[in-house]
């Protein structure tokens, strides 16, 4: 064999490696919890571990979902009332949070790229910069002006934490996808008669699509995968979040890693979905034929 | 239907001064190029009677109002843009009809202007695709339907041939001269090619380094160039520029160049043992063979190389010890090198003040 195709056989055994890494660490977890979810509570503490369970039981989802289910040998009630409320605030509390978000960001980015004011590239560096910030820093001057806002445990108020966590991110993002489109463009819409504001909704938002699904989504997983912020600011069902809900299967004597894992992989159903919609509007191209 | 009157306009970037002030009128209906080297201004100029730029100092009047702080929207002024700018989302219909849409004109009347527009500039079959599967002759055409549909009072072109091939360009021309003609919309057209604006412009303005040079019709510009830079600039290939020696003696006056002496009319005032600068056009040069027959008023011209382009033939050598380009309309079966002789009538050796490059006449 000569050495370049040795050369090249090292070269897709090492891709191959590496993407085996990849997947490893990256749906492990995942697959390690979907096992869990479906192996009934004496299996699990067996000794020997197993890569698939021996029987395959439904009975984890069954106390997730169902009215009432048998747990180590009792009739318990479900805990599909909590969880369905805590899906709900966190599906109403990430939606939120995006849609400001990325609104927020659509607009104001543009301003930082087109209009000229005092102190506009300082400002944002300024609001870029708090993306350094520890959220744990924080947190205690937030609570007490949540408190006195009587935002504590309401939906606007966790939201507003999420965005003033993500829109840093999502406002840089923006910048730059509005700093690569064609100024001609704008200025074509200008002299045709059109406004700045006409101009940025019609021509240059659908144009930047993609930065703002890309955005969104982004936004949308953060906020999806938030622990510490609803864990002070949502103590109650009212807006907590399944997050922090999903922890608390951890009881004082007897930690319910089947309901657990159950309950995780629900839980990763949504933002999966999210994804795939999304995904299918996240197209290159769209500039395509702008320009010469 | 409208004149355009630029008077005393300035624009600063900083400190830094990129347009000197600058006087220009405009006829109604004029077609009227913007030329000059990158970075002399043209383009700037140009958006800064769209609105695009802001104006340092001077005004712009349309039909004697002043527009200096009137909104780019308020203008009435349709662009060309260098890369079309045409809106990627939308069917070419959709672009054309773009402006009209967002003064609320009726729907089927933006179908009737949009499909004439189309018909015109032989776009009709395309008016539901996107830009994308357009060509870029096409896509030009549209730029260019889209600033015909809403019948503004006139027309801004910023270099909208140069991303043309050579061919499709000298058609574009030819269309867009016929079309401005048609229409009789004053058009203001930027340009780096002295070949557009030559053969398109009622006027030319010759802009350098953010001054006007000269502004005169093509024709004007190349037989009597206000000064050297202008006379460099028009024409290809470009003016052959020679040092001169002013010699008084008997027989009157006379201008030395290498080894030709010609006779300065009495008009030219110049000292003696000045020097004045010279140019000569490639194309009004006679070529004549060999140097034996010399006389006076002939040129020692050393021929290097020959480079026939078809229609003309270039000669490229050395004379009064400088490089000289000669385009003659006949096919030279010269061998390289060779002693050749070079000479020209008065009418055509232009005379420029050495200082400062102004004009002074031709002999």
């Amino acid at each position: 064999m000569s050495p370049r195709s040795l050369k090249s056989i090292g070269g897709k055994v090492g891709t191959g490696f590496a993407i085996t890494v990849l997947l490893i660490w990256s749906l492990g977890p995942i697959y390690w919890s979907v096992v869990t979810s479906l192996t009934s509570p004496t299996d699990l503490i067996s000794s020997t571990p197993r890569f698939w369970p021996s029987h395959v039981t439904f009975e984890h989802y069954a106390r997730l979902f169902g009215s009432t289910s048998l747990s180590q040998g009792n009739e318990v009630q479900s805990v599909w009332p909590q969880f369905s409320a805590a899906l709900i605030n966190s599906l109403i509390t990430s939606a939120v949070a995006t849609l400001l978000t990325v609104g927020i960001a659509a607009f104001s980015a543009y301003a930082f790229v087109r209009m000229r004011f005092p102190g506009r590239d300082l400002l944002f560096v300024l609001v870029v910069a708090t993306l350094a910030i520890p959220a744990y820093t924080v947190m205690i001057p937030l609570y007490r002006l949540m408190i006195s806002l009587k935002l504590v445990d309401t939906y606007l108020g966790v939201s507003l934490i999420y965005v003033s966590a993500f829109l840093p991110l999502a406002l840089w993002l923006m910048r730059s996808v509005y700093q690569a489109m064609p100024l001609s463009l704008e200025e074509a819409a200008w002299l045709d008669g059109a406004s700045k504001l006409y101009t940025l909704v019609r021509i240059v938002m659908p144009l930047a699509a993609p930065g703002l699904i890309a955005a969104a989504i982004i936004t949308f997983l953060n906020a999806w995968g938030q622990f510490l912020i609803p864990l002070v600011f949502s103590p109650t069902l009212a807006t907590k979040p399944l997050t922090v809900l999903i922890p608390e299967f951890v009881g004082r004597n007897y930690v319910d890693y089947g309901l657990i894992n159950a309950a995780g992989i629900v839980a990763i159903i949504p933002p999966v979905l999210v994804v795939l919609l999304l995904n299918r509007f996240l197209v290159s191209g769209l500039m395509a034929g702008a320009t010469k | 239907m409208a004149n355009l009157a630029i008077s005393g306009l300035r624009k600063n970037y900083g400190t830094v001064e990129v347009i000197h002030g600058l006087d220009l009128t405009i006829e109604d209906g004029e077609f009227i190029s913007l030329i000059g080297e990158s970075g002399c201004g043209k383009s700037t100029l140009l958006r800064m009677i769209a609105g695009l730029e802001d104006i340092s100092a001077g005004t712009i009047s349309v039909n004697d109002r002043v527009i200096n702080d009137v909104e780019p929207k308020n203008r009435d002024m349709a662009m060309v843009f260098q890369n079309y700018a045409l809106y990627p989302h939308l069917t070419v219909a959709e672009n054309m009809g773009f402006s009209l849409k967002l003064r609320n004109v009726e729907k089927a009347q933006i179908k009737t202007a949009v499909g004439e527009v189309a018909e015109m500039l032989n776009l009709t079959p395309y008016l539901d695709r996107l830009p994308r599967a357009l060509s870029g002759g096409q896509r030009q055409r549209v730029a260019m339907g889209r600033a015909i549909v809403r019948r503004p009072q006139v027309f801004l072109f910023d270099e909208p041939l140069s991303n043309l091939d050579a061919k499709l360009r000298v058609q574009m021309r030819v269309e867009i001269r016929a079309l401005q003609r048609r229409l009789g919309t004053t058009s203001i057209y930027v340009t780096h090619d002295q070949m557009e604006a030559m053969t398109m412009s009622d006027r030319i303005v010759i802009l350098n380094k953010g001054r006007i040079e000269q502004v005169g019709s093509p024709l004007e510009l190349y037989d009597r160039p206000a000064n050297l830079f202008v006379a460099t600039f028009i024409g290809s290939p470009a003016m052959n520029i020679f040092q001169a020696i002013v010699e008084r003696g008997e027989g009157g006056t006379h201008l030395r160049i290498g080894s030709a002496r010609f006779r300065l009319p009495p008009q030219f005032d110049i000292g003696k043992d000045a020097t004045v600068t010279v140019g000569i056009r490639p194309e009004h040069f006679e070529v004549s063979e060999p140097a034996g027959a010399a006389g006076e008023d002939k040129l020692d011209f050393r021929l290097e190389l020959i480079e026939p382009t078809g229609a003309e033939t270039h000669l490229y050598g050395a004379a009064a010890g400088q490089m000289v380009t000669v385009a003659v309309r006949d096919r030279l079966s010269f061998r390289t090198p060779a002693q050749l002789s070079l000479s020209a009538r008065p009418e055509h050796i232009h005379l420029f003040r050495e200082k400062d490059g102004t004009r002074l006449g031709t002999l």
